[in-house]
């Protein structure tokens, strides 16, 4: 049974957020919450979610619009509502009765077959089934999401043994494929796979600290960073989620988790922790936390607190030689206590992970694939060991005096991981080594460069045979910025296709970094501005728009399928390309404003003419200039792939993919259906108005300089761009081309690129990753 | 005997007609600094230099310094050179006027350098260190040592050193061994190690002598980071400014050295001396690079006043000694001989000498006045500009013009012949004290890394814009002037090439950090050779317009040497370019054991 709606009970934080990520995969959503005594407007606590959805940052919908496939109700009125629902979640409280409660009511509403399930954390699935009938236990499940569930990619499932696999089937098939979440399955165990684990990682650092010393700024340098784990260490990780939900979880722990756990041996009270919460210290969301912020005469000022004492002091740059290691093996070499305290917190957590497979886990994938989506590790513990090797594991753990799991003695002179026949394979209980299975229609990248050669390979990108005939261009410079070479390397793989017979039909720029491209290679073009090799820029630029007019009028389909950041030249990639299939996650603009720079590879002209071309456009000469230059004057970057339609930066025929893991089959899949019999576009003159549109668009700057709202040389910046994109010198009755369009940008580019304060703002972005506002 | 007037009408010429000295007077602080007090200064400086410090050169040379029972003399008239040159000011000349300094720009202050070091280099060494020692306690000492210190040395009264080098580490003073170690007061540390090669480290000038000494202080980080600075007197000073009892400061011996005989260069024991920390703890290496940076050009100027006095030597003597005649006929048939100066080959290394030494000084002259806006603009961006530009050019300034004095004062002895060889004349003196500029303050093999490693990465090129914007915008302004392009296509030429091998050198370097270490020292020469090039046609301009007045003489010089530097000189950046281009590979694939 296909799941086309769904009710989410309970509109808290959680709730909230997997009501708008529903709603982000495209399906109406019901939530329910309860009617506060005495409240007029009985709908009032759901409403209020929505509208607080609409406030938070990072925005837990994908567009403002999709608040409006969320339909508010209360748990009294509205329950009839339920029987139209195919998936259930609840997101209640955490306390048994409620739930139960919550079920009893759910039970009566909902249509036979419908799917029930709970997003608890802490509470065991058997006792949420405890006395419900059975018609609802085998239509019930465990889908625990993690905060916020727009971003964080993990959903760890738990079913009971009279769970109907079809039902699980369905929210797999549907949270996978629509909500683009990793499924992983885990068992009815405390804290599940990464809470489990990951409470362990930051009650043993916690600990850890304490004993050995450490200031909180030692152990968030060790523990984080350069292990692959996010960088805020533990202490600054506790600050962000809440200080107050340490003692919370600690005590669930407690309560579940058998006396010899070695979670419970090591756990012991801080009071200082108490006194924080007591007091309100509860972190960012409260008076501070383990860090903080204060402001002063002599301007803002990050401190700390100090462990033994309790009291603030300014934040103070570690300092020991263990603090200024990159690698993880050289620091768990350190004989200081940064050194120490490593080996302590890496070997009870590895440890510990270790021990629990197959208790939490049927295998060592599921483990890391849990805590790389769940906590945001770069490596889940089994890909740390093999990084650290399985031996020096063994050893440090030896010399912690921490026991060595069967599961890791087995490992003894191999990894848990390793590359065999072109197939990534891992290591089972049994000692064997079996292959890494991916989900029915994923296919990675990384794949298929385990079983293959690139067909070509530069410094900056590489040309993939990805299967049926398609050619994948992918890029691995630095932050995939674009250089000479990815330029050579697109046009050999248009080459390539083109002169393969026919043995490729289509060509998709596709890579698995964390951002498709943050643009041009800025660095490059800053060091020749400084020593004025103006040739060299000038050839840059031609070189660009001359690629990318490639790309426009092959005779295949171009698929570009970014995900994360594609910006500047790399969002004119997309612009230039036949389609687009673009991850949910993309961001894409085109910011060269921001670093005092036009779009100078095509981005002006192909988003003028799509702003003019557009058929629900508004009349006259102004509307789609002005639209243009909005977007690309303010430096507009969607915060999502459908908000990127709303800039015309993604078209009506592109696609957009949930999932990370099927964006290149979904790329392809578009590919290949363009491919057959397969058009290029043609050139399309566009009548642009010429100077009276610059002069009306300059007369919008002039009011922002005067109100403040931008600087005097961004009014120079978007002169520039309003002389581009108004047409030069023109007017409504003649035609512009492509090719006059292009000689404007470099004309405006080259100008630019030549004044200090656009070359300061280059330098700024490069040195701080900031705009400068000069 | 050499000979030396100092060279005013080639600082005026500077001052006035290459570069605007009037900018400077606009500055805040700067007000009294015109034209006309710059004219007065450096006449009043020309004496002194020419009358007191110039006939000490030679018999310093000769007598040198003494160490005896830990005390050392400077040779016989120093002493009293040394009163006359503090009393009569100059070694408050720069100084901030709070401490009784005179507050007079730095490019003035460069000039009287470059005289006192033309009449006597060794002279020089010793209010050199002071200034220097100045700066570092000025820009980073606390109220209280500033009153106490600076005074002093601002009236010339004390002295100062900088305490850096140590038998095991000179380069790599993340090695250093002389320690600090808490002495119960606040900031006041018991210094015990050992320095060595410590100019003016002890000498019989001045009442008391303030060392600027690197050390660690016991427990600090390892390396680089934990190095701080500190003041240690040789005699303690009390609360009311008076000297009280000498410190745990003993000289253990001087260096018998090649050249700047004069200067003494000491080992310095210190056994736990008091010393005050002078700025922040573990930071030492920034406060003590406000000094190296200042000493770094200081050492440029060093080598350009050795290659002006030996070609004011040489120029003499190639136009009195007679002997043979000029190859295509006699000039002067009235003589018994001619004048060797007739000669094609005396002519090549004449204007050799000519062109580095003007081209150098107007080279310094630019970095100068940077100097000055760096400090005294009012306007941010202007001072990052200057700064830019001064830390771009500093390596340049110290190792090309030292390198280019070493040739220039060699070019001196060879236009002597046997004459130059022997001591009477004093041209051997120049080079040997002209040796150690390419080796101190940073060998020249450091500077070139500086460039290379350092400044050119920075900002992603931001150091360099200082320099190829303005040279850029100059050529392309003349492109269009026929009379001009004897002089601007070759520096053109060289300028363009100079910008491609800068971008292969970046991305090289990046690369691999050999390439950059292989290219660096022939990078610097190329580019300070095309940096003089930009001057001297920037200067042929001038004297183009100016060859019909009185002074025809003057800049006929001026033109023939310009033309001379486009034809001879600047052609030497074609083997730079193609060494360049030659990579690491030929220098690095030799293992070390088959050398």
């Amino acid at each position: 049974m296909p799941i086309s709606k769904v009710a989410v009970i309970g509109s808290g934080v959680m709730g909230g957020g997997i009501a708008a990520h529903v709603a982000n995969a495209g399906l109406p959503v019901l939530l329910l919450d309860i009617v506060p005594p005495g409240a007029k407007n009985r709908n009032t606590v759901a409403e209020q979610a929505i509208e607080r959805l609409l406030k938070t940052d990072p925005a837990p919908l994908m567009h403002r619009d999709f608040a409006r496939r969320i339909t508010p109700g209360n748990l009294e009125d509205h329950l009839g509502l339920l029987a139209d629902c195919d998936w259930i979640v609840e997101v209640v409280l955490e306390k048994l009765e409620v739930k139960h409660a919550t079920y009893a009511k759910i039970e009566k509403a909902r249509k036979p077959g419908s799917i029930v399930s709970s997003n608890t954390s802490t509470i065991p699935l058997r006792d949420l089934v405890a006395g419900m009938p059975a018609s609802f236990e085998q239509d019930f499940l465990i889908t625990h999401f993690f905060n916020p569930p727009r971003y964080m990619r993990l959903l760890e499932i738990v079913c009971g043994p009279k769970t109907r696999p079809d039902a699980v089937q369905a929210i797999e098939e549907f949270c996978d494929v629509r909500l683009g979440k990793g499924v992983i399955h885990a068992k009815d165990t405390p804290g599940f796979i990464a809470n489990r684990i990951g409470g362990m990682w930051i009650q043993s650092a916690l600990q850890a600290a304490f004993d050995l010393g450490l200031s909180v700024e030692e152990a968030d340098a060790v523990m984080g960073r350069p292990f692959g784990m996010p960088r805020t260490g533990i202490f600054g990780l506790l600050d962000l989620v809440g200080i107050d939900l340490t003692p919370q979880v600690a005590a669930s722990m407690q309560r579940s988790l058998a006396k010899d756990d070695p979670y419970i041996r090591i756990y012991q009270d801080r009071p200082l922790l108490a006194k924080m919460i007591a007091e309100g210290y509860t972190g960012r969301k409260g008076k501070g936390g383990f860090y903080r912020m204060t402001r002063s005469a002599s301007g803002r000022q990050r401190e700390a607190i100090d462990l033994a004492t309790g009291e603030y002091r300014p934040l103070a740059k570690p300092q020991l030689a263990s603090t200024a290691e990159r690698k993880p093996e050289a620091l768990l070499r350190h004989e200081d206590r940064g050194g120490q305290y490593a080996r302590r917190v890496l070997g009870l957590t590895l440890a510990y992970a270790a021990a629990l497979v197959p208790e939490i886990a049927d295998d060592v994938v599921a483990v890391d694939e849990a805590m790389r989506w769940g906590y945001t590790w770069k490596y889940g513990p089994f890909e740390l060991i093999d990084r650290i090797g399985a031996d020096a594991v063994i050893a440090l753990l030896a010399a912690e005096k921490i026991a060595v799991p069967p599961l890791l003695q087995q490992a003894a002179g191999k990894s848990f991981y390793r590359t065999a026949d072109g197939r990534l394979d891992y290591l089972g209980r049994d000692g064997k080594y079996a292959p890494v299975k991916r989900r029915p229609g994923v296919l990675l990248l990384a794949d298929i460069k385990r079983k293959s050669k690139p067909l070509a390979r530069n410094g900056s990108a590489s040309l993939w045979d990805v299967g049926d005939g398609v050619l994948c261009l992918e890029f691995h410079s630095k932050m995939n910025a674009l250089d000479t070479e990815i330029m050579g390397m697109l046009g050999k793989g248009l080459d390539t296709v083109k002169k393969s017979a026919g043995a490729f039909k289509a060509m998709v720029i596709y890579n698995e970094a964390e951002n498709f491209s943050v643009g041009a290679n800025v660095g490059l073009a800053l060091f020749a501005a400084n020593v004025a090799l103006w040739p060299f820029i000038e050839e840059g630029e031609t070189a660009g728009q001359n690629a990318y007019k490639n790309l426009k009028y092959a005779p295949f389909p171009v698929v570009s399928a970014p995900s994360g950041m594609a910006l500047g030249g790399g969002c004119e990639i997309l612009l230039h390309s036949a389609a687009v299939q673009a991850h949910a996650e993309s961001y894409i603009g085109l910011v060269e404003t921001g670093v005092g720079l036009v779009p100078g590879w095509g981005g002006c002209k192909e988003l003028v003419t799509r702003h003019t071309l557009n058929k629900k456009r508004p009349g006259g000469p102004m509307p789609p200039l002005l639209q243009a230059f909005e977007t690309i004057a303010l430096a507009k970057v969607s915060r999502s792939a459908p908000e990127a339609r709303d800039t015309l930066m993604l078209r009506e025929g592109d696609g957009i993919t949930m999932n990370r893991d099927r964006l290149l089959a979904d790329a392809k899949t578009k590919a290949l259906a363009l491919a057959a019999g397969y058009q290029p576009p043609q050139p399309q003159p566009i009548n642009l108005p010429g100077p009276t549109g610059a002069a009306a668009l300059k007369l919008g700057v002039t009011d922002l300089v005067n109100q403040g709202k931008a600087t005097a040389y961004d009014a120079v910046v978007a002169e520039r761009l309003a002389e581009v994109l108004s047409g030069g010198d023109t007017d409504m009755t003649l035609e512009t081309s492509e090719d006059q369009l292009l000689a404007l940008e470099r004309r405006a580019f080259q100008s630019l690129i030549r004044e200090p304060r656009t070359l300061a703002r280059i330098e700024h972005m490069l040195e701080t990753g900031k705009p400068l506002r000069n | 005997m050499t000979t030396y007037k100092a060279p005013l009408r080639e600082y005026r010429f500077l001052l006035q007609e290459l570069f605007d000295v009037g900018e400077l007077a606009k500055l805040p602080g700067y007000e009294d600094a015109t034209p006309d007090v710059f004219e007065q200064v450096l006449e009043e400086g020309a004496k002194l230099c020419e009358e007191v410090l110039f006939p000490l050169n030679r018999s310093g040379d000769e007598e040198g310094c003494t160490f005896e029972n830990g005390v050392v003399r400077t040779p016989k008239g120093f002493k009293e050179a040394y009163d006359l040159f503090r009393q009569g000011g100059w070694t408050a000349l720069v100084c901030d006027p709070e401490y009784g300094g005179q507050g007079l720009p730095h490019t003035l202050q460069f000039l009287v350098e470059e005289m006192v070091s033309s009449a006597n280099m060794s002279f020089g060494m010793y209010p050199g260190l002071s200034n220097g020692a100045y700066r570092a306690i000025w820009h980073h000492g606390s109220a209280a040592q500033k009153r106490k210190f600076l005074p002093r040395l601002v009236d010339g009264s004390w002295s100062g050193t900088m305490c850096l080098t140590e038998p095991q580490c000179g380069t790599d003073l993340g090695q250093i061994r002389t320690r600090a170690e808490p002495a119960g007061t606040d900031g006041v540390y018991k210094i015990t190690g050992t320095k060595i090669f410590i100019s003016a480290g002890e000498h019989d000038l001045t009442d008391n002598i303030v060392h600027l000494v690197l050390a660690r202080i016991v427990g600090g980080p390892p390396g680089i980071r934990g190095i701080s600075l500190f003041i240690v007197p040789k005699f303690l000073v009390k609360d009311d400014g008076g000297l009280g009892p000498r410190n745990g400061v003993r000289c253990g011996s001087i260096e018998h050295k090649m050249g700047i005989k004069a200067s003494a260069t000491c080992v310095i024991n210190f056994e736990e001396a008091e010393g005050y920390l002078l700025g922040e703890a573990h930071k030492g290496m920034r406060a003590m690079f406000t000094m190296m940076n200042a000493a770094r050009l200081g050492v440029g100027l060093q080598g350009l006043a050795l290659g002006e006095t030996a070609y004011q030597t040489a120029r003499q003597y190639a136009q009195d000694r007679l002997q043979g005649r000029a190859l295509a006929g006699d000039k002067f048939p009235d003589k018994p001989a001619d004048p060797i100066i007739v000669h094609p080959d005396v002519r090549r290394m004449l204007l050799t000498m000519k062109a580095y030494t003007e081209g150098a000084r107007a080279l310094a002259a630019w970095v100068s006045l940077a100097l000055d806006r760096a400090e005294r603009d009012p306007d941010p961006a202007a001072r990052e500009e200057a700064d830019d530009f001064i830390g771009l050019m500093t390596p340049i300034i110290k190792a090309m013009l030292t390198d280019n004095a070493f040739a220039a004062t060699n070019l001196g002895v060879q236009i002597f012949g046997g004459h130059g060889y022997i001591r009477e004349w004093g041209m051997e003196q120049l080079v040997r004290d002209s040796r150690i500029t390419m080796l101190y303050e940073g060998a020249n093999g450091i500077q070139a890394l500086d460039l290379v490693g350092r400044k050119m990465p920075m900002h992603n090129g931001r150091l360099l814009r200082r320099f190829f914007h303005p040279v850029d915008a100059w050529l392309r302004q003349r492109l269009e002037k026929p009379e001009l392009q004897e002089f601007v296509m070759p520096v053109m030429k060289a300028f363009g090439r100079l910008q491609q091998v800068t971008a292969l050198v970046a991305q090289k370097g990046m690369a691999d950090p050999d390439e950059a270490g292989a290219a660096a020292s022939e990078y610097l020469r190329a580019f300070g050779l095309v940096a003089m090039g930009y001057l001297w046609a920037r200067i042929a301009e001038i004297a183009l317009g100016r060859l019909g007045g009185d002074e025809a003489l003057f800049y006929k010089g001026k033109l023939a040497t310009a033309r001379f530097y486009m034809a001879r000189v600047l052609p030497e950046t074609n083997t730079l370019f193609v060494n360049i281009a030659a990579g690491a590979k030929s220098l690095m694939e030799l293992e070390a054991e088959a050398f």
